[in-house]
Parts: C-alpha cells; sequence; structure tokens
C-alpha cells in the first residue's frame, strides 16, 4: 500500500492553494478582490503590530544610537562618534575568545538539548501510559525551577569542597574536581546545566510533534511488518523533521542567550574569561553600561550576527526538509 | 549647534533653578522619592530602612517617603531610565562606584549649591572627614557617605589552630599572611584564602585598596591618566600572582568563595564587613569567625578603600530639595547611623556614637567582631571612581587583564598591566 | 519519503503493536532512569536545603536532619508572596491566553495563504528572536510610562501579546494538517474563520497545550523586564520576590530554597494538567 497519496509532505505548498479557482476569481469585483487579499494580512496583524511597536521601533533607535555617544537624558549632548562604538567593542581582548565560546556552546548544548530529548519522546511514545507520563514529568521538573535558584543548586552539588558530588569523587579516590573554577572545564559545566534544564522543553516539542502523526501510518507499516527502528526511520523521523530543523534553528540562535543566567550568577563570564559568550560579554560591556552608544553596538552587532546565521539556516531548513515522494 | 544651543540653555536654566534658594522648611504635603537598595532585599536591610522612613515620617508630618526598591547593581540604569520617562527622582543611595557617573550624568545636586552655608557645615561636624571626602568631587559634596564598609581579613579560627597557629596573632601583613597561609595548607583540606577582589560586580574597589596599601593607585588624582601599571601596582599583583602559585587562594566566583567561608571550608576571606552577618549565620554552631584588619605590605601604611553607599539628591523642585535635605540629614544623624550600624552591620560615620551609651556604647561592646572595622576607619584613602561614560568598560578591561596577570599561565605580570593601562587609557574621556 | 512497506526486505514477521525488544526495553529504562533522576536529583536538593537551618545550608547529608519549616515562614512574611503569586499567575495565563491567540492567527496566515511578502514577514517574525530584551528594554519603558502604566500588571504583559517561537510552531503544525480535511471543510462551505476555529485548532490540541505549558513557564520566569517597572512589592511578581533574598552581601539561602518551592509548584501543577493534551490526538474527529 503506498502511503504517499495522503500527501503528508511537511513542507505542504498544496494547502497555501489558490483560496478560489480562477474563474470565480474573474467573476469579482476588483473591491471584493482587493479585501480577499487583505485577509491574511488581517490574520497577521496583532503579532505584526506587537513586533514593530515593541520590538522593531526600538531595534531601528538602537542602530541609529549606535552612532552616537549619548546617556539618553535630554539634556545631555549626544555626540556623534561614528563606528567608535563598534571598533571599541571588536578591539577588546575577550571579544574572540567570547566568540569562540560561543561555538562551543552551541555545538555542546545540541546533544542535550535536541538528540536526547528526540531519543527520549521516541522511547516514551510507545510506552504504557502511566510510565510513559511519569517519566515525562520527572523529565519536566527541571523546568519549574526559577533559572537562578536552578544554577545555585547546581553550584552547591558540584562545589570542590562541600558539593556531594565531589565528595562522591573523593570517596572513590580522585582528587575534587573544580567543576566551575577549572578554566577547562567551566564552559562545559554550563553547557551541561543549560541543557539540563531544557531536555523537558525539547522532549515536550517533539512528544506534541510525535503525537499529531498519523497513527494509521504507523498501524498500517506494522501490518506490514516493519521493525520499530524502521517506524522511526521511515516515518517518525522525517515527520518530525521541521520540528527538529526549528529546535536545531532555536538552540543556535538562543543557545547563548539560554546560558545567561546561569553565566551570570555562576562564574560571571571566568574563570578567565572561559565561560563568557558573545551574549554576555555584550551585556556586561553594552547592555550593563549606561553608555547607550556601547549597548546599542551591542545589538547591532548580535543582531546582524546571528541574522546572517539565522539566514543560512534557514535556507538550509528549507533544503533538508523537503522531500519528493 | 541647534542641539548644543539647546543643551547649553537647558544646562544653565537648571542652573538658574538651583540658585532658586529652597525654602527653609517644608510647609505643604508633598512626596518624595527614595531609591534604595537595601529595601530590594528582604532582611535587615529593609526593615531598619522601612523603620527609619516611619520615625522620620512621624517627625516631619508633610513629608510622604515613597521608597523605590532597586538593586545596587541597576540602580544607575534605573535612574536613567527613569530621568528620561520623567519620574520624580529625589534622593538616591547611589554606590560609591557610580558617583562620579551620577554627578556628571544623573544630575546629582552638589549640596553646596543648595543648602545654605552654615546648615550645611553644622551638619558636617562630628563625621568622620575621611567619610566626607568620599562624597566630593570637584570640590563639591554630591553624595554623603551612608551605608559604608571597609574590607576586613575574616578568618576561621577553629582551622588556624588545627594548623598551629595562634587565633588571638591574625596575620598583619601579606607576607605574614603568606606564611600562616601554607601552615594551614600543609595540614587542613580548606582552601587558605579567599578575597572578594575579583568578580564583575566588584569592579575595582577592593583592588583599590590593595593597590594603595602598597603606595600605588589605579588611576592618578585628578582621574586623568590610568597608573594601574605603575611599580607598586605591578608589585602588589605580582605578591598576589605568587599566592595563587602556590595554592594559597584560587579563582573562584564571589559567591562561591564567600559560601566556603560560610561553610568553615575557608580559612581567612578578605572581603567587604558587610557580609559579617551572613557569615555570623553560618558560623554559629559550625565553627568561631573572627576578624582582623586588611594586611599591609610590610610597614608601609595600609590603606583600605571603602565599598558601600552615598546619598545623592536630585530633585529640581526646590520644595522637593528641602524635604529630600531633611530625609538625607536625618539619615545621616546620629540616631540614623546607629540604626544603621547596630540593625544593618555597616560602619557609623559619627565616631561619637560608638561610645556613647545612648547610641552604640552597649551595642559595640557586645559585637567585637566590628572592632577591626572601626579602627580601619580613620585610616581609610577614598574610592576613586573612573571617569566619562566608558567608566563601567574601563574598570571591567582593567580588571579581566589582572585577573589574568593574578591567575593566568602568562608569568609577565608588568607586560599584561602595561597594555591593558595602554588599552584603558584610549577610552578615558 | 514514504518507503512502500511492500518492498522492505526481508519481510519480517508480524509484531506485536507495543512490543519492544527485551535489550531495547531495558537500555531504554537504564537511560530513562539515569536521566529522569539526574533532572530530580537537584530539585530535591533545592527542597531538602529549604527545610535546612541557616547554619546547615551546605550540608552534604541527603536527608534534613532538623528539618523545619521555619524558612517557609520567614519567606512568607518578609515578601508578600501570596500576592505575588497571585500576580504572577495572572501575567502569565494572559500572555499564555493572548500569545497563543495571536500565534493561531498568524500561523494560520503563513501556513494557509500565499500572499505577497509572506517570505519578508516569515523572516521579520523569526528575526525578533534575535533581538535580546536589554535592547528594547529602555525604549519600551519610556513608551510605558507614556502610557502611565509603570507598576501595572498591564505593562507585563502588553509586550508580550506575540511570540515568535508561538508562531513559528503552530505555523509549522498547520503546515503538516492533511490538506483533504480543509478541502473537505471548504466543500461544505465553511470559510477560513470556521476553518480554522472548527476544524484545525482542535486537533491541534496537543502542540496548543505544549505551547501553553512553555509560555506559561516563560513568563512565569521572567525577571528583567518586570524588575525595572515594578516599583512596589505588592504589584510585582514572584521572580522579584525571590531577589529580594539574594544580595550581594549575603544570600539568604533557606528562604530562598523555600520561596522557590513555593514557586515551582504552581507550574507543576500547570503542567500536569495540560500535558494530558500532549497525547495522540491527532484527527479525533477529522477524516472519516
Amino acid at each position: 500500500m503506498r502511503l504517499g497519496h495522503l500527501h503528508l509532505d511537511p513542507t505542504m505548498t498544496d494547502f497555501a492553494a489558490e483560496p478560489h479557482p480562477p474563474r470565480v476569481l474573474r467573476r469579482m469585483t476588483r473591491a471584493r478582490r482587493f479585501r480577499r487579499q487583505l485577509v491574511p494580512y488581517l490574520y497577521l496583524l496583532p503579532a505584526v503590530a506587537c513586533f514593530v511597536i515593541w520590538i522593531y521601533e526600538p531595534l531601528a533607535q538602537a542602530f541609529v544610537l549606535s552612532f552616537q555617544q549619548w546617556n539618553l537624558l535630554p539634556t545631555a549632548p549626544k555626540t556623534w562618534v561614528g563606528l567608535d562604538n563598534y571598533r571599541n567593542i571588536f578591539d577588546l581582548p575577550k571579544f574572540w575568545q567570547a566568540l569562540g565560546n560561543t561555538w562551543y556552546y552551541l555545538v555542546g548544548l545540541l546533544p542535550l538539548a535536541v538528540l536526547l530529548p528526540l531519543v527520549i519522546a521516541l522511547f516514551t511514545q510507545d510506552l504504557p501510559p502511566r510510565s510513559r507520563n511519569l517519566y515525562r514529568a520527572l523529565i519536566f521538573v527541571p523546568m519549574i525551577v526559577p533559572p537562578v535558584v536552578a544554577a545555585a543548586v547546581w553550584r552547591w552539588l558540584l562545589d570542590p569542597s562541600h558539593g556531594i558530588l565531589n565528595l562522591g569523587l573523593q570517596g572513590l579516590g580522585t582528587k575534587p574536581i573544580g567543576f566551575l573554577s577549572d578554566p577547562d572545564l567551566a564552559l562545559w559545566t554550563i553547557t551541561f546545566i543549560t541543557g539540563w534544564k531544557l531536555i523537558g522543553f525539547a522532549t515536550l516539542i517533539l512528544s506534541a510533534a510525535n503525537a499529531a502523526i498519523d497513527e494509521s501510518l504507523v498501524e498500517a507499516a506494522r501490518l506490514d511488518g516493519a521493525s520499530n527502528w524502521e517506524i522511526i526511520r521511515d516515518i517518525r523521523l522525517p515527520l518530525l523533521s521541521p520540528t527538529l530543523m526549528l529546535l536545531i534553528l532555536m538552540v543556535v540562535l538562543l543557545g547563548a542567550q539560554w546560558s545567561f543566567s546561569y553565566i551570570h550568577v555562576l562564574t560571571e563570564g571566568g574563570p578567565l574569561g572561559s565561560t563568557t559568550n558573545i551574549y554576555y560579554l555584550l551585556w556586561q560591556f553594552g547592555f550593563g553600561s549606561l553608555s547607550v552608544g556601547w549597548s546599542s553596538a551591542s545589538a547591532v552587532i548580535l543582531f546582524v550576527g546571528f541574522g546572517l546565521l539565522a539566514a543560512a539556516l534557514f535556507a538550509l531548513k528549507a533544503k533538508v526538509t523537503f522531500h519528493d515522494d | 549647534m541647534k542641539t548644543t544651543l539647546l543643551a547649553v540653555a537647558v544646562a544653565l536654566s537648571a542652573t538658574a533653578a538651583l540658585a532658586q534658594s529652597m525654602p527653609a522648611e517644608v510647609t505643604e504635603p508633598v512626596t518624595i522619592t527614595f531609591y534604595n537598595y537595601n529595601l530590594a532585599s528582604a532582611g535587615n536591610g529593609a526593615d531598619a530602612t522601612r523603620k527609619m522612613i516611619a520615625e522620620f515620617e512621624a517627625a516631619h508630618p508633610n513629608i510622604h517617603v515613597e521608597g523605590v526598591p532597586v538593586q545596587p547593581q541597576d540602580i544607575a540604569t534605573r535612574l536613567q531610565a527613569d530621568i528620561v520617562a520623567g519620574q520624580s527622582v529625589d534622593l538616591v543611595q547611589m554606590p560609591f562606584a557610580a558617583l562620579g557617573f551620577a554627578a556628571e550624568n544623573l544630575g546629582a545636586v552638589a549640596l553646596e549649591d543648595i543648602v545654605p552655608a552654615e546648615e550645611l557645615a553644622g551638619h558636617f561636624e562630628g563625621m568622620v572627614p575621611n567619610g566626607l571626602e568620599l562624597g566630593r568631587l570637584n570640590g563639591k559634596t554630591y553624595g554623603l557617605a551612608y551605608t559604608f564598609s571597609t574590607p576586613v581579613l575574616f578568618y576561621n579560627a577553629d582551622l588556624f589552630r588545627k594548623a598551629g597557629l595562634d587565633p588571638d596573632q591574625p596575620p598583619a601583613t601579606w607576607a605574614e599572611l603568606k606564611e600562616a597561609a601554607l601552615k594551614i595548607k600543609a595540614s587542613t583540606d580548606a582552601l587558605p584564602l579567599a578575597t572578594g577582589i575579583y568578580g564583575p560586580t566588584a569592579l575595582d574597589w577592593l583592588m583599590q585598596g590593595v593597590i594603595n596599601s602598597n603606595g600605588g593607585a589605579v588611576i592618578n588624582a585628578d582621574r586623568t591618566e590610568m597608573t594601574f601599571a605603575s611599580p607598586e601596582a605591578i608589585e602588589a599583583i605580582a605578591m598576589l600572582r605568587d599566592l595563587a602559585q602556590e595554592g594559597i587562594t584560587e579563582n573562584l566566583s564571589i559567591t562561591a568563595q564567600m559560601e566556603g567561608m560560610a561553610a568553615g571550608n575557608t580559612a581567612m576571606y578578605l572581603q567587604t564587613s558587610a557580609i559579617q552577618g551572613y557569615l555570623v549565620k553560618g558560623a554559629t554552631g559550625n565553627f568561631e569567625l573572627r576578624a582582623a584588619a586588611m594586611p599591609a605590605f610590610g610597614d608601609k601604611p595600609v590603606k583600605p578603600s571603602n565599598s558601600g553607599s552615598a546619598l545623592s539628591l536630585h530633585s529640581t523642585d526646590p520644595v522637593k530639595q528641602r524635604a529630600a535635605w531633611e530625609l538625607m540629614k536625618y539619615l545621616t544623624s546620629e540616631r540614623g547611623y546607629t540604626i544603621i550600624t547596630s540593625e544593618i552591620g555597616y560602619l557609623p560615620l559619627r565616631p561619637s556614637i560608638v561610645n556613647d551609651p545612648e547610641y552604640l556604647g552597649e551595642w559595640v561592646k557586645a559585637h567585637p567582631l566590628v572592632q577591626p572595622n572601626l579602627a580601619q576607619l580613620e585610616k581609610l584613602a577614598p574610592y576613586v571612581p573612573l571617569p566619562g561614560p566608558n567608566y563601567l568598560q574601563i574598570g571591567i578591561s582593567m580588571m579581566d587583564a589582572m585577573e589574568m596577570a593574578t591567575f593566568g599561565n602568562d608569568d609577565d605580570v608588568a607586560g599584561i598591566l602595561t597594555e591593558a593601562q595602554e588599552r584603558t587609557q584610549r577610552l578615558m574621556p | 519519503m514514504m518507503t512502500d512497506a511492500a518492498t522492505l526486505a526481508p519481510v519480517r514477521p508480524r509484531r506485536r503493536a507495543l512490543a519492544l525488544s527485551g535489550w531495547d526495553t531495558g537500555v531504554g529504562h537504564a537511560l530513562m532512569i539515569l536521566v529522569s533522576l539526574v533532572c530530580v536529583f537537584p530539585i530535591y536538593w533545592m527542597i531538602v536545603t529549604s527545610l535546612r537551618p541557616e547554619n546547615a545550608i551546605f550540608s552534604t547529608r541527603l536527608w534534613p536532619d532538623a528539618a523545619s519549616l521555619d524558612n517557609y515562614a520567614y519567606a512568607l512574611r518578609a515578601v508578600p508572596m501570596q500576592r505575588m503569586l497571585v500576580n504572577t499567575f495572572i501575567v502569565s495565563a494572559a500572555v499564555t491566553a493572548v500569545q497563543l491567540l495571536s500565534g493561531i492567527l498568524a500561523g494560520y496566515a503563513f501556513a494557509r495563504w500565499r500572499f505577497r511578502g509572506s517570505a519578508i514577514l516569515f523572516g521579520a517574525v523569526a528575526l525578533t528572536w534575535l533581538v535580546p530584551l536589554q535592547v528594547v528594554m529602555i525604549p519600551n519603558y519610556l513608551l510605558v510610562a507614556r502610557l502611565g502604566m509603570i507598576d501595572t500588571l498591564g505593562a507585563l504583559i502588553l509586550p508580550h501579546i506575540a511570540s515568535a517561537f508561538a508562531i513559528m510552531l503552530l505555523a509549522q503544525s498547520m503546515r503538516s494538517f492533511p490538506t483533504e480535511v480543509v478541502e473537505a471543510a471548504r466543500m461544505d462551505g465553511g470559510n477560513h474563520w470556521q476553518i480554522l476555529w472548527q476544524v484545525i485548532a482542535p486537533n491541534l490540541r496537543g502542540t496548543l497545550a505544549s505551547l501553553a505549558i512553555l509560555i506559561f513557564i516563560t513568563t512565569w520566569n521572567e525577571y528583567f523586564w518586570p524588575l525595572l517597572l515594578t516599583r512596589s512589592p505588592e504589584n510585582s511578581v514572584v521572580q522579584i520576590g525571590l531577589q529580594m533574598f539574594i544580595s550581594s552581601e549575603g544570600t539568604q539561602w533557606g528562604p530562598l530554597m523555600a520561596a522557590s518551592t513555593m514557586a515551582s509548584l504552581p507550574i507543576l501543577l500547570i503542567y500536569l494538567v495540560l500535558q494530558r493534551q500532549v497525547i495522540s490526538s491527532f484527527m479525533k474527529s477529522g477524516l472519516r
């Protein structure tokens, strides 16, 4: 039995077909046609209005401010400094270190924030409801605590002197490990904590997407004798690929921001800059200061930099999730 | 050109408004805002502040004080946002590090400009001269030192005894400290020394004290040149590097070091006296906590720096100025400092109350931990705020370089500091 | 993409629907137990710490020796906890409702129609992700001040009317919706609005429920924006309350853990209630 005829291609361009066949359109008056074409924009209006007012307008202001030095007070002078703010930022010795660290953060987050949740979502899907719900609820628990508190608890658990993890290791005979004070380890520790917090989030999304897959497809495949692995490989994974790509996109674009709370509470970018990332660095130097020029320039750098990355990833996403029957 | 003219005109008219004298007393009901960071944390600080506000309002029925709780690291940003948004900003508990910025950019009013000279002199009488100096910039008083502390060397007497050291003879110099630390390292598992020197939120307040004590300075007197690559400063950092290399101190985060001390896992902790309450809570029933003065470099005089806040006045309306000034006077009076010291844990800036039984006399006898702190009051060298709109970036860059020189793999302390000094000099106004 | 099941070779014997091989199950469960433990243990530690006195905060014993609810009593006294919980609940519920609504509408627009500028608008929506809060904080604050809404709950809700994540997730879920059902509904004479609310949305229950949980949590844990806006503890949210136990001069760990436990319970409840929807809810009433 061929399953293809159900048109379950995720890119689903057929869905967005013309709402009316051409001969109907010709008979409409221009006014009615115009109103019909307006409809999608009306659906978009609340969201777009919100974004324009609360995000894009300030961003545009920030862009202009990034070329000035001003402290926002109307009585104070605005000095035009051209590219000085940008130059100062790129001049920071930690800038390139932060950039490199960002790469490590993003790559390090993917296993915990995408791969592991995928495995969990798939594995728990087929379990009896009680164990499935129990596992999922337990995995979700890290999300209920505020980041600040989660960071503090992990700091205690990992402390070289009074942390039980190190006490356990000492019991096994090794020396205590400075999870957060060793410049070589600190970044991975924070990546782990950030990922730990996110497992529940990604599992939830993937479970929902998994649950939305037509069970009749799976039944049909089973009737034909497909093994679980084959079902996963041939049905679930492809149908989950848009969601997976969305998650990967989120990790890449937002990973640096997600780790912010933990960096801030646990290491403040240290030791020796080993845990700072581009977002934290710009927060420290840009947003933490009152010189609007620095913070605006930081904002523009983050926006443009990640924007380019996002564009590249979107292009990749379009390629990867397009399948032909 | 037009903008400059406009700015000048606005500035002139603002000064003209200031020149209007504020009334001698408040005769109509008025509400003033008090931006305060003690109110932002639950506990003694908030309770004591509310108590003082209540007492003040009882004595001044026409004045209502609206407390605005803001965390200390956010005060300058919040002020900036509120001033631009047109909110009324009257009295502010301004951290010293931001006082320079507040004076230059946030409209802090010089007291000499609005308060009649005899009234001002009358209030200043009895305050520690060093304390008054702290709020002065360019000869004018922009802030009155309010909550105030100096660095103190806390130490764990039990660990001292375990290492064979006498807890009644704490180290007085860095050299003695190193000796004691090595003994502690040899006979216990504890971390010998923790400090509050490094950490982005600390900026350079404690480091200034360390370098000052060696005869150097991070910035010159008229705040035009960075001087943290001078020989004395390099020597001080090299001393810290030596301690790090010997494993006496580690590059832990500020909170981790504080917790380590409170948990009894650290032998000595050089940090602001303001955390005393926190350490006492952790120590109760676990170990004996003691305090000593900041260590000296050989026989050079110790010059501890200060942390804490000053009260700065930002009102532009004359009636509110009078109201805010009355509150300011109350908070920095004998009664005010009595509450601040006994209930919050900061230093009293009117030495006369220390032995006066009506004020702090009894309390000081019952709380010996505060003695080293009080003794250092005479010796302190005011924290010098970094200048210009880039003050934060200058401070962070400087401290990053110093952290690298202390804990990094490169032994060339002089080279690292010199390079950083040149770089930060470029950010000076 | 779809493997023709008939071409699978070699043909395997029929298996029972829910059977997993012994090895799979064993390894799977072991992994799940390990991950669950790692997830839950820090939370357990938080609760245990909340029951400890101040001088035993850093104790490493797995069980609190002198367990007491003192920290909870103190936390409730020191900050207006109940009021803050109510405020936070109102704000989170409102933001969740509004973001789901604007997300469904916008997602539908992107999934259902091809219109001029759709790619650009979609990009513009996605790019809002890249704008960190601190950039827009001050201008937004000024706008709120001009509206006279400082220190109100409304100001906490207003900037969050739409969420890029909600829109993108819903657009994608709607795109994956089978066309025949929509076609069938149109044949029955439904217009766009009816199709959206009577056919599509009810069948996205799982996605909507998980989205609701996530939006609720994100809003519940939001900190920087409420910090800027609120001036009085009675009008603030629970995160501000938690911050009141944290200070650079010594954090009150016991009360903080107690307050944090109290602040986490509502979210856990929301999760437990809504997660039941995240099951196979596909096409309960659709394809006949």
